[in-house]
C-alpha cells in the first residue's frame, strides 16, 4: 500500500513535470513557419541591399533611368527592417535584444544610404539632363555656326568639347578631367567669335552643361561610392550570422527539451505501468484468496451436501427400517389376535395364556422402539435435555439388574459390583437406557448360561460402568459404525434387534457428557466402559458457563 | 494596370471628401481645395477657402497619390497616412480630428448604416480614416494614350505627341520626369541653371521647399518633382502656381533647369505630349 502510494505520488509529481516543461517548450518551441519567414525576410535584406547598390550602378550608367526602383527598393528595407524587429519568440529574450540592437545599427546606416540615395538621385538627373541635352545642343550649335562664315573655327572647339565630354563620360580620370578644362578654355576664347556668329548664348550654354557635367558627375560618382560604402550588405550579413547563432542554440535548446520531455514521458509511462500492474498483482492474489475461499466454501457446501444425502439416505432408511422393524411386532399381534378371536374358545387356558403374552412382548417391543425412536428423534433436533435429581446408583443398578435377570428368567448369571458413594446426581431415565440397553444386549448376544459382569465405580467426580459379556464379539470393522442407528454388526445372523439400541446409548451418553469405550474380541466377548459425570446438575451448569 | 482597393470602403470616403463635417468647424471638406472637375487640384494658384488663411502652395492633385513616395511639395510625409493625419490635425486645413470628425459624422443619421455596411465595428474615429484613405488609394488613372503608345499601340499617340515624348527625352527632362508615375520620385532644385526666384521678384518660406524639412543646405530650392500624369488638367503649375497653362510651365522649365529658351513649335511638341498623360479614372477620360 505504501509503495503505491509513493508510486502514485511520484506519478502526479512526474505528471506536473511534464506539464511545466510542456508549457516552457511550447514557448521555446521552434516555430518553423515563424523561422521560415523570419529567414526569408533575412534573406530578402540581403537581396535587397544588394538590389539597391545595382540600381544605383545601374541609374548611374543610365541603363535604367527611373527612379521607382530604388525607391521601391529602399522601402523594401524600410519594410524589412519593421517585420524584422519582431524576433520569433523561440529565440529567447537576449537573443531578441542582441537582434533589435544589430538591426538599430543597421536602419541607421539605412538612413544614411537613403539620404545619399537621395543626393545621389537629385545630383544624376541634373548630371543625366546634361548628358542629354549637351550633345543635343552643341550639335545644333555646330550645324548652326557651319552654315555661316567664319563658323568652322567655332564649330571645331565645340567639337573637340564634345569629345573631351564623351571621353570624360566614359571615365572621369585627371587626363580626361583636364582634357575638359582644355576644351571648355579653348570654346571661351572663341566667344567674341561666337558673338559675331550669333551663337553666343548657345556656346555659353554649351560651357554651362560642360561645367554642369564636370561637376556633377564626379559628385554623383562619389555618391555611389558612398553608397556603396555603407556596410548595409556586412551589417545583414552580420544579421544572418547571429541568427543562424541564436537558431542554432534555440534548436538545441529545443532537441533538450524534447529529449527531457520525451524522457520524462517514457518515465512516466514507465511509472504508470508498474502502477497498473501492481494492480493487476493485487487484484490476482485477491482473485486467488476469493477462489480459495470459494473453493472451500464449495467444498464446505459439497461436504454439507453429502452429509445431507447422508442424512436423506439415513431416513429413508431409518423410515424403511422402523416400518420393517414395527411389521414384525405388528404381524405377532394381528396373527395372535386372529387365531385368539378364531379359535381361542376351543383353546386351553396355557395356549390362550401364551398368546396374550406373544401380543404383550410384541406390543412392548413396539413401544421400547417407539421410546428409542423418540429419543434419537429429539437428540438430532437436539431437544433432548438431562433432566439430573438425586438418586441412589447402587439401587438403580441392582434393580435393572433385577429387572433384566427376571425377563430373561435367569438365562445369564450376571455378576454385579458396585463401589463408592452410591449418591448421585444424574438423569435416572437417560442413565437407564444406556446400561439397561448395553445390559440387555451383552444377554442377546451371549449364549445363555454364561456370565455377565456388571460393575459400576461411583468415584469423587464420576461414574463408571463397565458391561462385559462372553458373547459374540463385534468384527473390528464394524466397530466404527457401532452407533449409527439400524447399525447391526455382521454376525448378528439370527438374533433379533432393532438396531436402535446402541445408537439410543450413543445420543443419552451426549446429553449427559458422558463417554463410551468398546473392546471386543470376536467370539471371546465384548466390554463397554461408560462414564458419566457424578453430578451432572453441577457439570451442565458448569458446562453452561462455559 | 489594375490596383487593389477596397471599393464600397472607397466610395464611403468619397462621401467624407466632399462633407464639410471632416473639419473641426464644419466649414471645410477636402473637395474645396481639391476640385473634382479640376483634376482634385485647385484651379486657383492658393486656394482661397472661407475660414483659413490663403494656402502657401499650390494644392497638388491627389490622383495617383499612392504612387508617390513622399507627399507635398517639400516631401515632408512618407506615406498617405501620415500625410492625411497632418493635414487633418493642421490648424490651417481641417483643423479637426479624427474623432472630432467622428462626432460630427455620428450626428448625420445617415452615417450610422453607411459605416455599418463596410465595417464590422460601424462609426469610429479609426475607420473614418480608413475610408478617406481607401478613397485616396482608388484615385488612379490608368490607361493614358502614352500608355496605350508604351503597350505597342502607335495610333494612341498623335505624331506631335511622339515628336513631343523625343523632345522629352532629348532635352533631358525624362532625367527627372521618369517611372511609373513620370515624375515624383525625385528630388530636384527648382533652377539648375537660371535663378527662378531671382526672376520672380519676391521670396517666401516655401520657396525653400526641402530645406524646410531636413535644414541641410543644399536641399534649398528643393523640391519634390511632380508626377506628370494628369498634368493638363491641373493648372496652375509648380508649387507657387505662378505658371498659368502648360505652355508656360514647358517654358519655365526649359528655361530655368535647361537654361534654353523654347520656340513655341518644340513647347507645342512638348505639350502635346503631356496632353497624351490624361488617363482613364473608373474606366472614364478625365
Amino acid at each position: 500500500m505504501s509503495t503505491s502510494g509513493t508510486l502514485r505520488g511520484s506519478l502526479a509529481a512526474l505528471v506536473l513535470g511534464l506539464l511545466v516543461v510542456l508549457s516552457y517548450s511550447t514557448v521555446h518551441a521552434v516555430d518553423y513557419a515563424e523561422e521560415a519567414a523570419y529567414a526569408r525576410d533575412l534573406r530578402r535584406l540581403q537581396a535587397a541591399t544588394a538590389e539597391l547598390n545595382e540600381r544605383v550602378l545601374r541609374s548611374r550608367a543610365a541603363l535604367m533611368d527611373q527612379y521607382d526602383p530604388l525607391v521601391h527598393a529602399l522601402r523594401d528595407l524600410r519594410r524589412l527592417h519593421q517585420q524584422l524587429r519582431r524576433v520569433p519568440a523561440f529565440l529567447g529574450a537576449e537573443a531578441a535584444r542582441d537582434l533589435r540592437r544589430q538591426l538599430d545599427a543597421s536602419e541607421q546606416e539605412l538612413r544614411r544610404k537613403d539620404e545619399l540615395v537621395e543626393s545621389f538621385k537629385t545630383q544624376n538627373s541634373v548630371l543625366q539632363n546634361s548628358l542629354r541635352y549637351f550633345p543635343v545642343l552643341a550639335n545644333l550649335t555646330i550645324d548652326r555656326a557651319r552654315l555661316r562664315q567664319g563658323g568652322d573655327a567655332v564649330a571645331s572647339r565645340i567639337q573637340a568639347l564634345i569629345s573631351a565630354i564623351m571621353l570624360f563620360d566614359t571615365e572621369a580620370d585627371a587626363e580626361s578631367t583636364s582634357r575638359v578644362r582644355a576644351a571648355q578654355a579653348d570654346l571661351a576664347t572663341a566667344k567674341p567669335a561666337a558673338q559675331t556668329l550669333e551663337l553666343e548664348r548657345d556656346v555659353e550654354l554649351i560651357l554651362a552643361h560642360s561645367k554642369i557635367i564636370l561637376e556633377q558627375k564626379p559628385m554623383a560618382d562619389g555618391s555611389v561610392r558612398q553608397i556603396l560604402a555603407v556596410p548595409l550588405p556586412k551589417l545583414a550579413l552580420q544579421l544572418e550570422d547571429s541568427y543562424s547563432r541564436y537558431y542554432r542554440s534555440a534548436t538545441q535548446r529545443a532537441i533538450v527539451l524534447r529529449q527531457a520531455l520525451f524522457g520524462l514521458a517514457l518515465v512516466t509511462v514507465a511509472l504508470g505501468l508498474t502502477e497498473v500492474i501492481l494492480r493487476i498483482r493485487r487484484s490476482a492474489s485477491a482473485l486467488e484468496l476469493a477462489t480459495t475461499e470459494l473453493r472451500a466454501a464449495n467444498l464446505a457446501l459439497a461436504r454439507e451436501r453429502e452429509k445431507e444425502r447422508q442424512l436423506g439416505e439415513l431416513k429413508t432408511q431409518f423410515v424403511s427400517m422402523t416400518s420393517h422393524e414395527f411389521r414384525t411386532p405388528l404381524s405377532v399381534v394381528l396373527s395372535s389376535t386372529e387365531l385368539l378371536e378364531s379359535y381361542g374358545d376351543g383353546w386351553a387356558r396355557e395356549r390362550r395364556q401364551d398368546h396374550w403374552e406373544r401380543i404383550r412382548a410384541a406390543a412392548g417391543s413396539m413401544r421400547r422402539m417407539l421410546d428409542d425412536i423418540l429419543i434419537i428423534g429429539r437428540a438430532e433436533a437436539g431437544v433432548l435435555r438431562a433432566s439430573p435429581a438425586q438418586m441412589n446408583l447402587d439401587e438403580f443398578s441392582r434393580h435393572l439388574v433385577e429387572g433384566l435377570e427376571h425377563s430373561t428368567a435367569r438365562s445369564h448369571c450376571i455378576g454385579y459390583t458396585f463401589q463408592g458413594d452410591p449418591r448421585v446426581t444424574l438423569d435416572e431415565r437417560l442413565l437407564s437406557e444406556v446400561v439397561g440397553n448395553l445390559l440387555s444386549n451383552a444377554l442377546k448376544y451371549s449364549a445363555p448360561g454364561s456370565k455377565v459382569q456388571f460393575n459400576v465405580v461411583a468415584s469423587e467426580e464420576r461414574c463408571r460402568f463397565s458391561i462385559e459379556d462372553q458373547g459374540i464379539g463385534i468384527p473390528e470393522h464394524d466397530l466404527p459404525r457401532l452407533f449409527e442407528s439400524f447399525f447391526r454388526a455382521s454376525n448378528v445372523d439370527q438374533i433379533k434387534g432393532s438396531g436402535l439400541g446402541l445408537a439410543v446409548v450413543r445420543k443419552a451418553l451426549d446429553v449427559q457428557g458422558g463417554t463410551i469405550t468398546v473392546t471386543s474380541n470376536l467370539g471371546i466377548g465384548t466390554q463397554f466402559v461408560v462414564q458419566v459425570p457424578r453430578n451432572l446438575a453441577i457439570s451442565t451448569s458448569l458446562r453452561s458457563e462455559a | 494596370m489594375s490596383v487593389d482597393f477596397d471599393r464600397p470602403r472607397a466610395a464611403l470616403g468619397e462621401l467624407l471628401f466632399r462633407d464639410p463635417s471632416l473639419s473641426g468647424d464644419g466649414k471645410v471638406a477636402c473637395s474645396d481645395c481639391h476640385h473634382e472637375n479640376h483634376g482634385l487640384a485647385d484651379d486657383k494658384p492658393r486656394a482661397v477657402v472661407v475660414g483659413r488663411p490663403e494656402t502657401a502652395v499650390n494644392p497638388p492633385t491627389m490622383y495617383n497619390v499612392r504612387f508617390l513616395y513622399k507627399l507635398s511639395w517639400s516631401g515632408k510625409y512618407d506615406s498617405l497616412e501620415s500625410h492625411l493625419d497632418a493635414l487633418m490635425t493642421n490648424p490651417k486645413v481641417m483643423a479637426s480630428s479624427w474623432q472630432r470628425a467622428s462626432e460630427r459624422l455620428s450626428q448625420k443619421p445617415s452615417y450610422d448604416a453607411q459605416f455599418k455596411a463596410v465595417f464590422a465595428d460601424g462609426l469610429t474615429p479609426h475607420n473614418v480614416r480608413e475610408a478617406v484613405l481607401e478613397y485616396e488609394r482608388s484615385l488612379v488613372t490608368p490607361n493614358s494614350p502614352f500608355d496605350r503608345y508604351l503597350r505597342g499601340d502607335a495610333q494612341a499617340l498623335s505624331n506631335e505627341a511622339k515628336q513631343g515624348f523625343g523632345l522629352f527625352k532629348s532635352y533631358g527632362c525624362a532625367s527627372c520626369h521618369q517611372g511609373m508615375a513620370i515624375g515624383g520620385n525625385v528630388f530636384e532644385r527648382f533652377g539648375v541653371l537660371r535663378d527662378f526666384f531671382a526672376d520672380r521678384g519676391h521670396f517666401e518660406t516655401a520657396d525653400l521647399g526641402r530645406f524646410n524639412v531636413t535644414s541641410n543646405e543644399r536641399d534649398r530650392f528643393v523640391f519634390r518633382v511632380p508626377s506628370l500624369r494628369n498634368v493638363a488638367l491641373t493648372a496652375p503649375y509648380f508649387h507657387d502656381g505662378s505658371a498659368a497653362t502648360l505652355e508656360a510651365a514647358v517654358s519655365a522649365m526649359a528655361d530655368y533647369q535647361l537654361g534654353r529658351k523654347l520656340d513655341a513649335k518644340d513647347t507645342a511638341l512638348l505639350v502635346a505630349f503631356l496632353r497624351s498623360l490624361t488617363g482613364e479614372y473608373r474606366g472614364k477620360p478625365r
